[in-house]
């Protein structure tokens, strides 16, 4: 690109975005609001931002390949005897994936960043396939994974999943029904390592269990009918999250574990004392951390996986490396054994900026994770330099900065009560000018509006919805406002408080250091506020502050990101307040959701508790039935604007990928979002270096 | 003699306790504990944890546990020679900086090497031909270098190194020999990316010490010994760099003490900007973290090498300063 002009103005930048690139197709979800004057300007997320696809897995048998090729490095060491033959190290039945554009070549080290050792999910994310279900490309459908088929019994309380005959771990031992059962008897239902049940293996808050029917069958059963079940298999959940995501970071979750190798450091296989002396010598204080220590896929390159990579190098070195697994399951149509990339090499970056430079100079070969929007225009102006393409991956929730107010906010009387008035927040949300926040901080490529998830979901109540009470409309704010009794105003023109105690203010908690600049974009808000006569105070804090604060229920109104909502059972935390880890629609109601009314507090507001009531429902309802009652809980939320979205449907988390241009199988475009597991879902096994 | 060394032992003792039960207190007192920063850093790299973990891993790490217990739990551990897990690395404390350390002190050793190579030499031209143009030119630089903060430097380096040169950025290796085994390349490696982090290193402390050089040469070069050393004749050199030189060194023996800590961990900022692999952005990051563990430890060093720098600056004067040395014998 010019090396010449070193600064841009931004219209300047968004007309050279829009000539440098000329062939990418329109996508659905493109943002159409243009403002006045910009009318005729292209977008610039109309040329990054590509047609979603992706690759497509083959489950007829009848055209799955019958020969396989395997590696040059690979083939080498099976010549040397190291190594039994390509034949027996793949499944009878092995996932047979078609790459997104063609069949790739084998070889080359994929270069990417990573922050340090709380950077798992950069891992993580690319070895996902050792998921027991997953998705398509599309983030809608449930596809095979780890399991090549499922059953659910009529009444929805046995789930069957059935693994491949001749599916081996990395190590070369067979993976079958009984390392589940070694997970479920010695991992899940032990005291020491498991000390409280997991909501994801229960239903209605009653417990599942899990049993062999053979060596390739295993059966989970229910009390009560849990149809929801198979979406938590294929979810970033506790039971589907796979095992490098479950077991990493002391988790002890994912249905499965190598049972093989984890006997040697379990208390039940060999005795207390043994294992206590071995956790000692290595440094830890007892059999537990040890244990937890070895099946973490990070940290230990002895660990049998099932992943296309396993870590060499450890995530708490300078250097996260990966190497192929030469028992992975995956074949392209052709036959050769995935992965095609040899070798995965994450340099720590000790800081954001640092990576951010790196990628510009093109030391990544595909970077999505810490790349910045607002970095943007710095990324297009190097890409003939680094030899790299941009593309953007919108995600598919609705709001990346959320107004969640706070339902079961005491600490003052007055401000609660203007909190839980469903016109007071209509005005609130109607004060906002979306498409200047648009502008300004996603450099127009967001979408607009309400929480609501994207329209191309089966949870979307439709597209009215993303627009209802959430345009810009100062005169119905004030009219609102005036109607609920806020009508006296002070000499600057801002609401009184109605007990006398001088000028309205309420307070936006942002967190500080968030991926997405909710500081600034507060402050925007308490600007255009000013119209509607409402004094916002935006405050900043530490980001586990900002957690902790609303876990104390010390917030009046919070800003986060709703990601994650878009799935709404898989990961409801940021659309209802139904999780107390994090609810910050009032954490009060979430201890009340969650205990079944035990502890916490009932919701005041007859339609919040109607929408966790249907919630409640969910579980045991089929697929269709589901999608409904989710489409009705987001109405009641668009409808009372309990959360007030802003701009959404974004790439500003994860969504903005560089890419150097000599990889290929790359999508123009990929699902973004967490249950995807992005950029899982464009299996990264089927990613090559074309020369 | 003996009884004030072993006044100051005491003393030091005392000081590097009061150190540890600071250190811990203070990483405690923000809210919440290291369980609740996962939470969030889970939640903001779209990961999540649920309440049962949380739970669990709070269990696992004795956070549970009152302040007092858990202090006692490090102490003991520390008393046994084991600085505990460090929570994020799942590796221990003395492993993760035993790592970084020697980095470090090869960073910084090379800053100090670099300071006072082109410091003293300066302060004394300075001082010597005070108000002369190449007094003013390097009274100049040197608040120039004192005004522009080093991670400014740092990131304006890193800027041009990239555009006009096409530098690595950041780090202290190529990427290619980050993970090798060390051999003569990667010691090659490391000596050219040395001067870029000692020079940004340096250049705030150069510009200090020319100035105390050249205002404590001049306090010097008007004294009767100057004058009369002069008058009997001896070249000028001699009659400088021997005698009022010596004597306006003396401040830096006292600032020893300092100087060790710096070499273990001075320069958080820059070694983060620059993304040098040392004990700095490990010891910043174990305070956002609330790594009670790491983070402890590393204060508690910096903590023990004040003291022992302090002891060694006061030996060292005691030696250097004849004066000093009267006074404790009295």
């Amino acid at each position: 690109m010019s090396q010449k002009r070193k600064r841009m103005t931004r219209r300047e930048f968004l007309r050279d975005a829009a000539l440098a690139t000329g062939t990418v197709a329109l996508a659905g979800m493109i943002p159409t609001q243009a403002r006045a004057g910009q009318a005729s300007e292209p977008k610039l997320g109309a040329r990054l931002i590509g047609k979603l696809e992706g690759p497509e897995l083959v489950l007829d048998p009848a055209k799955w390949p019958k020969k396989f090729n395997e590696a040059p490095v690979l083939a080498e060491l099976v010549k040397a005897g190291k190594l039994p033959p390509v034949e027996k190290r793949i499944p009878e039945e092995p996932m047979v994936v078609k790459p997104v554009h063609s069949i790739g070549k084998y070889g080359g080290t994929w270069r990417r960043g990573f922050t340090g050792p709380g950077d798992g999910e950069n891992g993580n994310r690319i070895v996902s396939t050792d998921k027991i279900l997953f998705w398509d490309y599309t983030g809608n459908k449930v596809m095979p994974c780890l399991a090549w088929d499922w059953k659910v019994s009529d009444d929805g309380r046995v789930i069957a999943i059935l693994l491949r005959k001749g599916h081996k771990w990395s190590d070369g031992q067979p993976f079958t029904a009984d390392d589940f059962i070694f997970w479920y008897e010695d991992v899940y239902l032990n005291k020491d390592l498991q000390p409280t049940p997991n909501p994801d293996f229960m239903v209605n808050g009653k417990p599942g269990t899990l049993r062999k029917r053979d060596d390739y069958t295993v059966v989970f059963e229910f009390p009560d009918p849990n149809y929801l079940f198979v979406d938590i298999l294929a979810g970033s959940t506790a039971m589907g999250g796979g095992q490098a995501t479950q077991q990493h970071f002391n988790r002890t979750m994912g249905a499965y574990m190598p049972g093989h190798y984890l006997k040697q450091f379990h208390s039940k296989y060999v005795s207390r004392e043994e294992v206590d002396r071995k956790a000692k010598a290595a440094g830890f204080d007892g059999w537990v951390s040890y244990i937890k220590n070895r099946w973490d896929w990070r940290l230990n390159p002895e660990l049998p996986v099932l992943g296309p990579w396993k870590t060499v190098s450890p995530i708490n070195t300078p250097n996260w490396a990966l190497e192929r697994n030469p028992y992975y399951y995956g074949v392209d149509t052709q036959g050769n054994q995935l992965p095609y990339i040899d070798r995965i090499s994450m340099t720590l970056a000790e800081n954001l900026e640092v990576l951010n430079l790196r990628a510009i100079a093109g030391q990544y070969d595909l970077q999505e994770r810490h790349t910045g929007l607002t970095k943007l225009p710095v990324f297009l102006e190097n890409r003939g330099k680094g030899n790299y393409d941009v593309r953007l991956d919108p995600a598919l929730n609705g709001s990346d900065a959320t107004l969640q107010t706070n339902q079961a906010y005491e600490a003052d009387p007055e401000i609660a009560k203007w909190l839980q008035t469903r016109d007071f927040r209509r005005a609130l949300s109607l004060g906002i000018e979306r498409d200047q926040l648009n502008e300004t901080f996603w450099l127009g490529v967001g979408t607009p509006g309400s929480v609501a998830p994207a329209e191309s979901l089966p949870y979307s109540p439709g597209p009215e919805w993303r627009k209802k009470w959430s345009t810009h409309n100062p005169k119905q704010a004030n009219e609102l406002l005036d109607k609920v009794g806020l009508s006296k105003k002070d000499g600057e023109g801002y609401r009184l408080r109605t007990d006398g105690k001088g000028r309205l203010r309420l307070e936006l908690l942002t967190a500080a250091g968030a991926f997405i600049p909710h500081t600034q974009i507060a402050e925007m808000i308490k600007e255009q506020w000013k119209k509607i006569g409402i004094q916002g105070d935006v405050k900043e804090v530490e980001r586990s502050l900002f957690f902790t604060k609303i876990k104390g229920n010390e917030h009046q109104i919070s800003i986060w990101l709703n990601d994650g909502s878009e799935v709404l059972y898989l990961f409801p935390r940021h659309a209802l307040p139904v999780d107390p880890v994090e609810a910050m629609l009032g954490h009060p109601i979430a201890d009340w959701y969650a205990s079944g009314g035990a502890k916490g507090k009932e919701p005041k507001d007859a339609q919040l508790k109607k929408a966790l009531e249907l919630f409640r429902t969910a579980a045991g309802k089929k697929t269709q039935e589901r999608y409904k009652i989710a489409q009705e809980i987001w109405k009641i939320m668009v409808d009372e604007q309990f959360s007030i979205g802003t701009v959404g449907q974004s790439p500003a988390a994860m969504g903005v990928r560089i890419v150097s241009k000599k990889l290929g199988n790359i999508p123009s475009r990929q699902v973004n979002a967490q249950h995807a597991r992005t950029p899982n879902s464009s299996h990264p096994a089927t990613f090559y270096y074309k020369a | 003699m003996l009884a004030y060394l072993i006044r100051r032992l005491i003393l030091a003792v005392l000081t590097m306790w009061a150190v540890s039960v600071l250190s811990f207190v203070i990483i405690q007192l923000p809210p919440g504990d290291y369980i609740t920063t996962y939470i969030a850093q889970m939640s903001a790299s779209g990961s999540f944890v649920s309440a049962q973990e949380a739970e669990a891993l709070r269990q696992q790490y004795g956070l549970d546990k009152p302040l007092y217990v858990q202090y006692l739990r490090w102490m003991a551990l520390i008393l046994q020679g084991n600085f505990g897990m460090a929570l994020e690395y799942s590796r221990p404390v003395a492993e993760v900086i035993g790592d970084r350390l020697w980095l470090t002190m090869v960073v910084s050793v090379a800053a100090i090497v670099f300071t006072w190579l082109v410091a003293l030499p300066i302060g004394i031209y300075s001082a010597v031909r005070q108000y002369s143009l190449g007094d003013y030119i390097a009274t100049f630089v040197g608040f120039i270098g004192l005004a522009v903060p080093s991670f400014m430097l740092a990131l304006i380096l890193m800027y041009l190194g990239f555009t006009l040169f096409n530098a690595n950025i950041g780090g202290l290796f190529s990427e290619e020999l980050a993970e090798a085994p060390w051999n003569l390349a990667k010691l090659w490696d490391l000596v050219k990316h040395l001067p870029l982090p000692a020079l940004i290193l340096g250049l705030a402390g150069t510009a200090q010490l020319i100035r105390i050089m050249r205002a404590n040469l001049l306090d010097e070069l008007g004294k009767p010994y100057v004058v009369t050393a002069r008058a009997r004749g001896l070249p000028e050199t001699r009659v400088i760099v021997k005698y009022p030189v010596r004597v306006a060194l003396n401040p830096f023996a006292s600032t020893i003490g300092y100087l060790l800590p710096y070499v273990v961990s001075g320069s958080i900022i820059v070694s983060l900007v620059l993304s040098l692999p040392t004990v700095g952005p490990l010891l910043l990051k174990a305070l956002i973290a609330q790594d009670m563990f790491l983070a402890g430890t590393i204060v508690l060093l910096l903590g023990v090498m004040t003291v022992i720098g302090t002891f060694l600056s006061d030996l060292l004067l005691l030696w250097i300063d004849p004066r000093i040395r009267f006074e404790g014998k009295q």
